[in-house]
């Protein structure tokens, strides 16, 4: 008898990706469920921004074109999907979803929402325990902050997929699952797997499966994309990039491949890139489900674009489990100058050196001020090596990018405009296409803690 | 003494979680990880990335990948919704940390 295989793609990287490689994987009927991660830490604050001008938002909002076109081929295939796109806002997202599909006439479909890690209603709650919530960052208490909540949201794990597939679910818009325990959730359901973690044997089922859904919660980072491994000797177009797609048996140890009519590339160097990625330990990858030990496992090229990965190390499940706390900060602006040969960097300077006198001049508060050169200091800031002064004189072009925090919403606005002047009072050719709407954008902290088990109960809706 | 660059013997992708970035630098051999394991050392990493880094380098050996893990704190100017930089999430740590050179 074969040996069953269950077969995952990791179609979604992030909220915003390319709903192309899914859209492949299910016209192909290559996988037999779509893993769909669209929550990063930064993505809960992009949410909490649209819900806060509108409470039937906070979901990631590519859901809505998936379903007019994605879902209805995959769900004509027989393939699942499971997601966390639900993000904010899961019940929201479900009847959302429910809805599109009705419209195109397909009713006979169920979907799961799943909620639970809220913890808006519990924080203050949680300021008067015993053990204050102490920020894992930097050690400051949560006690002591003095910023307003947006969201507060725990990583849940994998039971609460399973449960939801136990009960027929075909699509699931979940919450704040944390990213591998969509895939965990998805195996611990086709082969029964207890994730409670009784034995050993169980634990070790569960790590290769942390393992799958860590390969794949990045989409195309796995199949040959932002790889420097692959950069000198690629062999393989950009475009068309096909996604990964794990196949995993029983024990979870998985063969990870794409579609061979799409482009990227599965190598054990692609797969290396992506087991490294926002790890800490390697001996200790902590889930809410199991603590991974990933320092013995193998990867292992079996043909082109085929790697075997098997070997991970299960440990019990941590006590805790991480709650991230959205903070009301304050605003951020961010603007673009140019000026072109002859003299680009000295006007540069000297449009900074007006500008900045300007703002001394003016009433208005900022806390921080960034000033970067584009193809001189942008990215790497003050460790970018200096640039010779012959280069530096004779540059084409140079852009400067403004970017400030400031407390107050239209304070953003007020600083730029009191620089626009300088097109006409400044250095000659002063460029800029003003982005106004980046003027005072929110700007949310995170408060990353720790929080007891025992407050989280994830529940399933079926829609 | 010869001097080597990091991009020469080895890969590197970065991310990050809040204000902490990680850079996992691949070897891309198991001679240049020898090489790694013993010269690029969590110190070199955080005098490099200068003021960039501001908190602690932890750094994490992983040999069966023949890669060396660096986690450091404080690195993202207080993490990407709040970041006043172009690579809030840090994904250039890794480009960054490729132009090292090596004294061997």
């Amino acid at each position: 008898m074969k040996k069953k295989v269950v077969r995952i793609a990791g179609t979604q990287g992030f909220y915003g990706d390319s709903p192309m490689g899914a859209i492949m994987v299910a016209m192909h009927g290559a996988a037999d469920y779509l893993m769909h991660d669209a929550l990063a830490e930064l993505t809960l604050s992009i949410l909490q921004k649209d819900k806060l001008k509108d409470p039937s938002l906070g979901y990631a909002r590519d859901i809505e074109f998936h379903a007019s076109k994605l879902y209805p081929i995959a769900l004509s295939n027989g393939i699942k999907i499971v997601t966390d796109s639900g993000g904010l806002n899961p019940h929201s997202a479900a009847k959302k979803v429910k809805a599109i599909l009705a419209k195109q006439g397909i009713e006979n479909v169920k979907i799961a929402a799943i909620d639970g890690d809220d913890m808006m209603d519990k924080l203050s709650e949680f300021k008067a325990l015993d053990n204050p919530l102490v920020n894992m960052d930097n050690g400051e208490l949560y006690s002591e902050s003095q910023y307003t909540p947006t969201h507060a949201n725990v990583y849940i794990g994998a039971q609460s997929i399973k449960d939801a597939l136990k009960k027929g679910a075909n699509i699931i818009l979940a919450g704040r699952v944390a990213d591998p325990c969509l895939a965990l959730g998805i195996l611990a359901y086709e082969y029964n797997w207890d994730l409670t973690g009784p034995t050993q044997e169980d634990l070790n089922k569960m790590a290769n499966g942390i393992m799958v859904g860590h390969i794949l919660e990045c989409g195309g980072q796995a199949s040959g994309g932002n790889a420097y491994s692959e950069w000198l000797n690629r062999d393989y177009k950009f475009s068309n990039l096909g996604y990964p797609i794990a196949h995993v048996e029983e024990d979870g140890s998985a063969i990870i491949t794409k579609l061979d009519n799409q482009n990227g590339k599965v190598s054990r160097n692609t797969i290396r890139e992506q087991l490294v990625y926002e790890i800490h330990d390697p001996n200790a990858y902590i889930t809410p489900d199991v603590i991974v030990d990933f320092t013995k496992i193998s990867v292992t090229e079996i043909s082109e674009n085929k790697v075997l990965v098997n070997g991970a190390i299960g440990k019990e499940r941590p006590e805790m489990l991480k709650l991230c706390i959205g903070q009301m900060e304050g605003y951020m602006t961010e603007q673009l100058f140019y000026f072109s040969y002859p003299y680009a960097y000295e006007k540069a300077l000297a449009f900074v050196n007006a500008a900045k006198e300007t703002w001394a001049s003016l009433p208005f508060e900022y806390e921080d001020l960034r000033i970067n050169f584009l193809g001189i200091n942008g990215i790497h800031e003050d460790v970018a090596p200096d640039i010779p002064k012959e280069i530096l004189d004779n540059m084409n072009e140079i852009g400067i990018r403004i970017a400030f925090r400031h407390k107050k919403a239209h304070t953003g606005k007020l600083l730029l405009q009191s620089v626009v002047c300088l097109g006409l009072n400044g250095p000659p050719g002063m460029n800029a296409s003003m982005n106004w709407g980046k003027a005072g954008s929110i700007r949310l902290g995170l408060f990353p803690t720790l929080i007891p088990r025992e407050y989280v109960d994830p529940q399933v809706t079926i829609y | 003494m010869k001097s080597i660059k990091l991009i020469d013997i080895a890969s590197a992708r970065s991310g990050d979680k809040n204000n902490i970035c990680n850079i996992g630098v691949m070897a891309n051999s198991t001679e240049n990880y020898k090489l790694l394991k013993t010269h690029l050392t969590a110190e070199k990493v955080k005098l490099h990335f200068g003021g960039l880094i501001k908190g602690k380098v932890v750094r994490h050996e992983w040999d069966v990948l023949e890669s060396l893990n660096f986690v450091c704190h404080e690195a993202l100017d207080g993490g990407a919704s709040r970041s006043l930089r172009i690579d809030t999430l840090g994904k250039n740590f890794s480009s960054h940390l490729l132009r090292m050179e090596l004294l061997v």
